[in-house]
């Protein structure tokens, strides 16, 4: 079956847009509210009090119309906290806009945007989660990554992890005599935590009803029949939750009343620990994110990290390289998310089982060149860790030219045209194109929603303006169109691979420094790149030091993982499931 | 009747021996089809080609921990899955599996009982196998077993009607509910070919009424974990498991016997057309496993209702129609 | 004839000697190291929020009110397929009548939204 995904291709970006001269939007913004808005560094700095009329302002000005909220995060300085949001507009493709808030240090408040930009209701609770600052107005300011009535603020600079050993790697104690110490081998419950008074945690216990709310808990139900809701947990483990992610639904029979997802199960504090680790070491550390697409992670934190670093000039050999690592990746990724997908539909594992045959050609690749078939660790900062070898060149070109279309072809032919397959999937999980902007989502679900929005053609990174490739795009928004814009942006790759497996010139792969430790400029950078899940961005911020001052990642699984109860509420059970196979997500990033 | 209660009971404990026995190689079989289908190898280590895994199995399931769960009702959980696997096993009583065989010079009719009601019996044991599940369901005091046995209950009772209907037209042809009598009215023709509508709905009912793709709802483990089971544990669980795979078996033999001449064919002896015949439908089951994706449940029930059950009654007539116009 | 149901009677002895039979030796053969962690009831790792036992929707009650009435109505064709080739065209005529009211039924709760399933 051909696909119905209409196929576009927007005109890049012009280089002068309202959206990237800070110094004008603050203009116009003064013009309606008196010094609410000045430019500090580039960047938009506004003024606290009046945040929620600029960004109405900002959204709905035909001037500036930045309707897209893509991150939202903080920096803690020592005399000040900042909120920094980056601002796009969607149809324009413009951007980035970099608007900034100072918080108070003693009692960091900000007003809420979620009434500008919806999707800002989980960065928002990240933040404060992670940071501590109160975003007052928040219809739901609850912790997000560390469970409730967790103490303290972990992103923050004055807070410690429990085995807290030095601020900086590498840790000079671990080595006192030449032995390694474990700070974990010293004490089981060291003397950095903080434990509530007369609270002992070996004989702790969760308490049986847990405080997350579902929104309409005393929503009478339809019909005259009083019959009870059921309030079930799906997940963490649970076969089609993708890991450890858990979503609360109420239940009346088999249809979803309320939905929540509940995430953080994985969380490991991904940005401290980043921020605690020399630049480079953060490199490999970055394949655990997303971990089915570790070279797209490596790419996207390269480019971030090689704003700061201007008299790198990465070569020409090391560009093409990570750009066929990269669509290599998304095709990876979309052949895992489609079979893992089918898999939720109920076709026990074989969909699955023949993605992953084609998968393993690729990581078959990822393995000659990097030595390591998930985790690559391939990129450095000026190029690319080492060179492919031979057999690498004549494999990837069999599989570009003919294997990997054949597969697709095979795939599609076998699903799309499934009567089962387009019963479930056609008008399941709706999200409609002013809905998938409002809520910030990323990728194929944004571009299923009929938004053509790709950050490779948005805002070209590396060489991918040399490439000729179309953005396709769904019209209905469902599950289906999900399907068929993955199916699509496979097809997509396998045309940009070929130009670049015949474009690849020979030379050198490599123009930084060897060596680990690597010097980055003061300032800041948000570097994002079109993962296979959606816009992956790295927002690095450096004091001049040995390591990052600030290391944010915005995840696209997380972001998109705030339109699921958009999607799935008044559908039944079985179709949840296939709504969130359809978001693809994976909790590596998700929990960060 | 012609055999002594002596002989009775040794061919009904060889049944059950030998079905027994099948249940657990149509596992294996199924597991090693679906692997290939997969590209998979599948089971290859215990034993030649992994032949022993079926054994392997139930003798790690004996070993396991009996658990359950507070809150459950204690005599309904214990009682469930034996409920399941009696009207499983119970249900092949009324096949007849083969002509009358000659052994040690007595002669053995190859079916427990050819009652005059056989087909309604195998009715009354499939309704009864809805009990297992759903009491199973309810009694653990587990969520996803509540939704997976309302599930179950809602569906295979849902896919009895249009099932019965489209077998009417088969006793119609026959004038007759013994399964020995549908099997010798199939001399000729086959049902099938006389019939094929009453067959696809019959098979499609029947795909249903056993809870297997793209009817698996009860226990869509990418759903409710695994159903109505999720809380059973060791040989009670392989108890469902017997029950689920012996229904297969039913319901393909039943297919075999009602629509495809039973145990009659050319050369080979009875018994062995029955098998072969047997091995195509599962050989189906399991392919049909290892292709389709799972329907869901409201569209289930609305193929059960406004499809098929009208089509079958449109069946029926049409059948009716044809038999009297013959001068049946 | 009712020695025709003999057997029967002693598959259904041997089917329930393998049912209960297997229950019992899974209960005796098995090791038991009960806690109360693993008397929960699973969901998905966590702790169970209030009891399965609740008033269910009741359209699922429908369903089996529905299959009763409609189930005894199919009951009532078996007699009448098993002697339909005596009764010749009487029968014919005889069962469209019978299907008529089958079919008014049937196209009432149609029309009565009870076969559609929300």
């Amino acid at each position: 079956m051909s696909t119905e995904v209409k196929v576009v291709s927007p005109a890049p970006m012009t280089v002068a847009t309202p959206l990237k001269d800070a110094a004008a939007v603050a203009a116009r913004i003064n013009e309606k509210f008196a010094n609410a808005a000045s430019v500090v560094d580039g960047s938009l700095m506004v003024d606290s009090s009046q945040l929620v009329a600029v960004a109405t302002l900002l959204r709905d000005d035909p001037g500036i119309g930045a309707d897209f909220l893509e991150d939202l995060t903080s920096i803690d300085w020592p005399d000040r906290f900042e909120v920094v949001y980056h601002l796009y507009n969607l149809t324009r493709q413009e951007g980035p806009l970099r608007m900034k808030v100072r918080a108070d240090k003693a009692d960091p408040r900000v007003p809420s945007t979620v009434p500008v930009w919806p999707g800002a209701d989980l960065m928002e609770r990240e933040v404060y989660d992670m940071m501590g600052i109160t975003f007052a107005g928040h219809p739901n300011l609850k912790r997000i990554l560390m469970w409730e009535g967790f103490q303290g603020h972990p992103l923050r600079k004055d807070w410690k992890e429990a085995y807290f050993e030095e601020e900086k790697k590498p840790f000079d104690q671990r080595w006192p005599e030449g032995a390694l110490v474990r700070a974990e081998n010293r004490t089981p419950f060291k003397d950095n935590i903080v434990l509530p008074s007369g609270f002992d945690p070996t004989k702790y216990t969760p308490p049986a009803e847990d405080n997350v709310p579902l929104v309409e808990y005393n929503q009478p139900l339809s019909g005259e029949m009083k019959s009870q809701t059921l309030i079930v947990n799906m997940g963490p483990q649970h076969p089609s939750t993708h890991g450890v992610f858990r979503m609360r639904v109420r239940l009346d029979g088999e249809r979803i009343v309320d939905l929540q997802p509940v995430i953080g199960y994985m969380h490991r504090n991904h940005e401290k620990i980043g921020e605690r680790n020399a630049w480079l070491m953060n490199m490999p550390y970055t394949d655990r994110l997303d971990y089915l697409c570790s070279m797209g992670n490596n790419f996207g934190y390269a480019i971030a990290v090689e704003k700061l670093m201007p008299d790198i000039k990465v070569p020409e050999r090391a560009e093409y390289l990570r750009v066929i690592m990269a669509e290599f990746t998304r095709i990876v990724n979309h052949f895992f998310a489609l079979g893992q997908l089918l898999s939720d539909m109920g076709a026990f594992f074989t969909p699955m089982l023949y993605a992953i045959e084609e998968r393993e050609w690729m990581l078959d690749l990822f393995e000659m060149a990097s030595g390591s078939r998930m985790m690559c660790n391939y990129a450095r900062f000026g190029g690319v860790a080492r060179d492919v070898p031979p057999e690498f060149m004549p494999l990837a070109n069999k599989l570009v030219n003919d294997r990997l279309p054949r597969a697709i072809d095979r795939f599609d032919d076998y699903i799309a045209t499934s009567e089962i397959v387009l019963a479930r999937a056609q008008n399941v999980g709706i999200l409609t194109k002013e809905q998938a902007i409002a809520l910030s989502t990323v990728g194929p679900v944004l571009r299923a929603s009929g938004v053509p929005y790709d950050v490779r053609r948005a805002e070209p990174y590396s060489i991918y303006d040399r490439f000729d490739f179309d953005i396709p795009i769904g019209t209905v928004g469902d599950v289906y169109d999900r399907y068929l814009v993955r199916i699509a942006e496979m097809r997509e790759s396998v045309r940009i691979l070929k130009q670049a497996l015949r474009d690849i010139p020979a030379g050198e792969i490599f123009a930084g420094r060897k060596g680990w430790q690597v010097k980055i400029q003061k300032g800041e950078a948000y570097g994002r790149i079109e993962n296979p899940k959606g816009a992956t961005g790295f927002y690095v911020v450096s004091d001049g030091g040995t390591n990052p001052y600030r290391y944010h990642i915005h995840a696209p699984s997380f972001i998109n993982i705030g339109a699921l109860g958009t999607m799935a509420k008044g559908h039944t059970v079985a179709d949840t499931v296939i709504i969130l196979g359809s978001v693809d997500i994976v909790l590596g990033e998700l929990d960060r | 009747m012609s055999e002594d209660i002596l002989l009775i009971v040794i061919k009904v404990a060889v049944l059950i021996v030998i079905l027994l026995t099948v249940v657990a190689y149509t596992v294996y079989v199924e597991r090693r089809i679906m692997a290939r289908m997969q590209s998979r190898i599948g089971p290859n280590r215990v034993g030649p080609f992994g032949l022993l895994q079926p054994l392997a199995d139930i003798l790690k399931l004996i070993f396991k921990e009996d658990l359950t769960p507070a809150g459950a009702d204690k005599v309904t959980y214990f009682l469930a899955p034996a409920l399941a696997a009696i009207t499983g096993l119970a249900a092949f009583a009324v096949i007849p599996f083969g002509n009358t065989i000659d052994l040690f010079g007595i002669k053995v009719n190859l079916f427990i009982a050819d009652i005059n009601v056989g087909l309604l019996y195998l009715f009354a044991m499939s309704s009864l196998a809805v009990y297992g599940i759903v009491l199973a369901g309810w009694s653990s005091n587990n969520k996803y077993s509540l939704l997976g046995g309302v599930r179950s209950s809602a569906q295979m009772i849902s896919y009895e009607l249009p099932l019965g209907l489209a077998l009417v037209s088969v006793v119609l042809a026959a004038g007759s509910l013994s399964l020995g009598d549908i099997v010798k009215a199939q001399a000729n023709l086959w049902f099938i070919v006389q019939q094929p509508l009453s067959f696809v709905i019959y098979f499609i009912c029947a795909i249903a009424e056993t809870n297997r793709a793209p009817f698996d709802l009860p226990e869509a483990e990418t759903e409710l974990i695994a159903g109505y089971h999720t809380e059973y544990s060791s040989l009670k669980w392989a108890l469902f498991f017997l029950a689920e795979y012996m229904a297969v078996i039913t319901v393909s033999a039943t297919a075999v016997t009602i629509f495809f001449g039973g145990w009659q064919g050319p050369f080979l002896p009875g018994w062995l057309w029955f098998v072969i015949k047997l091995s195509g439908f599962i050989f189906f089951f399991t392919w049909m496993r290892a292709t389709l994706p799972r329907l869901r449940f409201d569209q289930l029930m609305r193929l059960g209702w406004k499809v098929l059950l009208p089509l079958a009654a449109l069946n029926l007539v049409v059948i009716a129609g044809l038999v009297a116009a013959m001068g049946g | 004839m009712l020695s025709d149901y003999l057997p029967i009677l002693i598959m259904l002895v041997a089917a329930s000697a393998i049912g209960i039979g297997g229950a019992v030796i899974s209960w005796v053969a098995g090791p038991k190291q009960p806690s109360a962690n693993k008397a929960m009831a699973y969901e998905s790792g966590m702790i169970p929020v209030g009891t399965a036992r609740i008033r269910f929707p009741v359209k699922f009650y429908l369903v089996a009110m529905l299959f009763i009435i409609f189930d005894v109505e199919i009951v009532f064709f078996y007699p009448w397929a098993v002697v339909y080739k005596q009764l010749h065209l009487f029968g014919f005529v005889e069962m469209l009548v019978f299907i008529g009211v089958f079919a008014v039924g049937y196209i009432y709760i149609w029309k009565k939204g009870a076969l559609d399933w929300k």
